[in-house]
């Protein structure tokens, strides 16, 4: 399928975020539904297994919070919810089995707990269905989705890929029922270029930027649809060629603070080509957009970090 | 942090994704091997991160040797873990016969749970471990951990695995008077318990029919899995063990490296030290003074020196915030683990390329 066949990245109602741990998914998510939200649109950003690092970022301390998997406002517009597995499982039996004393046996039972617990892909299963069921969630009586984006932080590269991956897998692997069945609804909304995009996200370093090259090719091989990356932490191009001989001469010549400074300067240089370099690796070797978002220098990320990123998601890529 | 795991047998190295774990842990191993120690570095490392560091294009689930003049006096052993092969190895140990051995590798349960789950990468890579510490063949070992969405699974995976192949759960789900493993319990007779009947309803007969099986397949297999968990979880508790959390500047790190060494300490693992990576020193001096920065620059030629010394000043600015910001990371770890060593590696512009690198890392780890 052409790029140009399909919507950006922010125009699917779904956006999946991966890449290596420390990449900085979480903040992506954060920032990137910032800027949907400000577009006037209702946004959900879903964090799993119980994270609860949403709220930690927007110093959101709301009452609800205690409640599990209920969805907190963190802005106007922006919503956050968390995912547990062990709850999803409870909400999955109650919409598959419809009678309540029945799922209760289940799930007070030890034995199920345990095997619920370590069963292949439950957990995975659960957590994708509950972000299919919120986002194919409508309006009571209306024919208008509860939420118009809906943005998942997803778990560190091997385990977010599985997670992805585990509606294709459950539907190989149950052979035929209900599970069957809803891991299909779900992988068809999941592999959908134009309701579902991923974002692949990596810090212009060399490890990072490969082992999101790497997800990209493995994405891509699964069918599922990778719309855009992201480089998360570039220096900016602060210097030029021409200020290097002035810069290498006070360096070699001057002691103190004034050296320092200029290896300091050089060193900036020399990172700002180093992450250049990764840039383009990026592009070239996913050939997707990608977008930039600056090094920020701040003692704490804060809101007013993560507004100054989410400016970055309207600039063109 | 290197001389205080001088008298460790098992190094095991924990901490959030994206810190530097797999580089420190080979770190660590360089350190000890140059000490005169036989070390064995073992990574999980989808990425081969510690291939390129060690300058090896391949890692293979058994250990190379790393032949380099900086590893000095002693032996440095890289591998990879295949989690796969570790968990069909852990099968062949506990079968009975070939014909179970099969029987279970070609389960498709199996082969699900054996690759791709999450667990089962952190219960291969204890189950690794103890192979290589039961080998003899290494005087030390240093463990690297998965990737985990949260660094505490790595402790629970074991049991969470070792539970449901017990399959105590649908054992009871299917006939509540039975008891122990191999009595006769064969493939499950679907519809036969209430339960069981609604459980089919949720998954289908055919996945109830291959977790059935999968846990016959185990059958009389049990005791020998639950007696290598028991026995992992010992060697992990043991004064020969070591574990080292380590940690990056950065909220969500910090945290879950506060929350892993409240746990390792509060189950009683031996908790050796707390590592801080990615430190930026404050520039030294301070910050140039703006007339000696502007005349050294008109001496030295620039083009625009105004504009050049407010660029450089900038920059330095930039590196204050940044070193004050890994202050606090420091000091916030230091107050919530008060009583362990806290040891900090400066940060690097990238990852150790070479084993040149690495043993700068290592350098630092011996403080």
């Amino acid at each position: 399928m052409s790029a140009a066949a399909v919507p950006p990245l922010l125009d699917r109602r779904l956006v999946f975020v991966l890449g290596k741990g420390g990449a900085g998914k979480t903040t992506v998510s954060a920032a990137m539904g910032l800027h949907a939200a400000a577009r006037g649109l209702k946004t959900l950003v879903i964090e799993v297994a119980s994270q609860h690092r949403m709220t930690e970022m927007f110093g959101v301390r709301a009452a609800e919070e205690r409640h599990r998997d209920v969805e907190v406002e963190l802005a106007p517009g922006l919503w956050t919810i968390s995912i547990d597995p062990e709850h999803a499982t409870e909400e999955y039996l109650a919409t598959q089995l419809k009678v309540r004393p029945v799922v209760e046996m289940l799930t007070r039972s030890r034995a199920f707990t345990n095997f619920a617990q370590a069963a292949p892909g439950l957990a995975e299963l659960v957590t994708l269905g509950k972000t299919w069921s919120l986002a194919v969630a409508l309006k009571p009586g209306s024919s208008t989705p509860v939420w118009d984006r809906l943005i998942v932080d997803l778990p560190a590269t091997g385990h977010g890929i599985a997670l992805l991956e585990t509606a294709q897998n459950i539907e190989e692997l149950a052979g035929g029922g209900p599970i069957k069945d809803q891991a299909e609804r779900i992988r068809q909304v999941v592999s959908h270029p134009g309701a579902t995009g991923i974002a692949v996200v990596a810090r212009p370093e060399e490890l990072s930027v490969t082992e999101g090259l790497e997800a990209v090719r493995s994405l891509r091989d699964n069918g599922l649809p990778v719309a855009s990356a992201v480089l998360n932490g570039m220096s900016p191009a602060r210097f030029e060629a021409g200020d290097e001989p002035a810069l290498s001469a006070l360096a070699a010549s001057e002691h103190g603070p004034v050296a320092t400074a200029a290896r300091l300067s050089l060193r900036q240089i020399e990172g700002s080509r180093h992450d250049q370099a990764q840039l383009g690796r990026l592009r070239d070797e996913s050939g997707l957009p990608v977008t930039i978002l600056p090094q920020l220098v701040r003692r704490n990320m804060g809101t007013a970090g993560l507004e100054m990123l989410a400016a970055e998601f309207g600039a063109p890529a | 942090m290197i001389p205080r795991l001088a008298d460790r047998r098992m190094v095991v190295c924990c901490g959030a994704g994206g810190v530097g774990k797999t580089t420190l842990s080979a770190a660590i191993g360089l350190g000890l091997a140059r000490k005169g120690s036989r070390v064995a570095v073992v990574t999980i490392d989808p990425a081969r991160r510690l291939a390129t560091a060690l300058g090896m294009a391949d890692l293979s689930d058994e250990p190379q040797r790393v032949d380099h003049p900086a590893v000095g006096a002693g032996e440095l052993w890289a591998l990879q873990l295949d989690a796969k092969a570790t968990f069909d190895r852990l099968v062949a140990r506990h079968a009975p016969d070939e014909a179970a051995r099969e029987r279970i590798i070609h389960n498709r349960i199996y082969r699900h749970l054996s690759g791709a789950v999450a667990g089962s990468q952190e219960y291969m890579a204890v189950e690794r471990l103890h192979e290589l510490v039961d080998e003899g063949s290494y005087d030390r070992i240093v463990l690297d951990t998965p990737p985990a969405q949260n660094a505490l699974d790595f402790l629970d995976a074991p049991q969470r695995i070792t539970r449901f192949i017990e399959g105590k759960a649908l054992r009871l789900l299917v006939r509540p008077g039975l008891s122990g493993a191999g009595a006769g319990w064969r493939v499950l007779h679907l519809g036969s318990s209430t339960i069981l009947s609604i459980l089919e309803r949720v998954t289908g007969g055919q996945m109830l029919r291959d977790v059935s099986e999968f846990l016959a397949g185990f059958d009389g297999m049990y005791q020998g899995f639950a007696d290598r968990a028991q026995a992992v979880r010992a060697m992990l508790a043991s004064p020969e063990s070591a574990f080292v959390v380590i940690s990056a500047p950065g909220s969500a790190p910090l945290r879950q490296a506060m929350a892993l060494g409240d746990r390792l300490q509060a189950d009683g693992l031996p908790l050796v030290g707390a590592v801080l990576n990615r430190v930026h020193p404050l520039p030294p001096g301070g910050a140039p003074g703006p007339r000696p920065l502007l005349e050294a620059l008109v001496a030295a030629g620039a083009a625009d020196p105004a504009d050049l010394a407010s660029r450089m000043a900038r920059t330095v600015a930039d590196e204050q915030v940044i070193a004050l910001r890994d202050l606090d990371a420091h000091e916030a770890l230091r107050a919530a683990l008060p009583d362990l060593p806290l040891t900090t590696v400066p940060a690097l512009d990238d990852e150790p390329a070479d084993i040149g690198g690495l043993a700068a890392v290592a350098d630092a780890l011996e403080a």
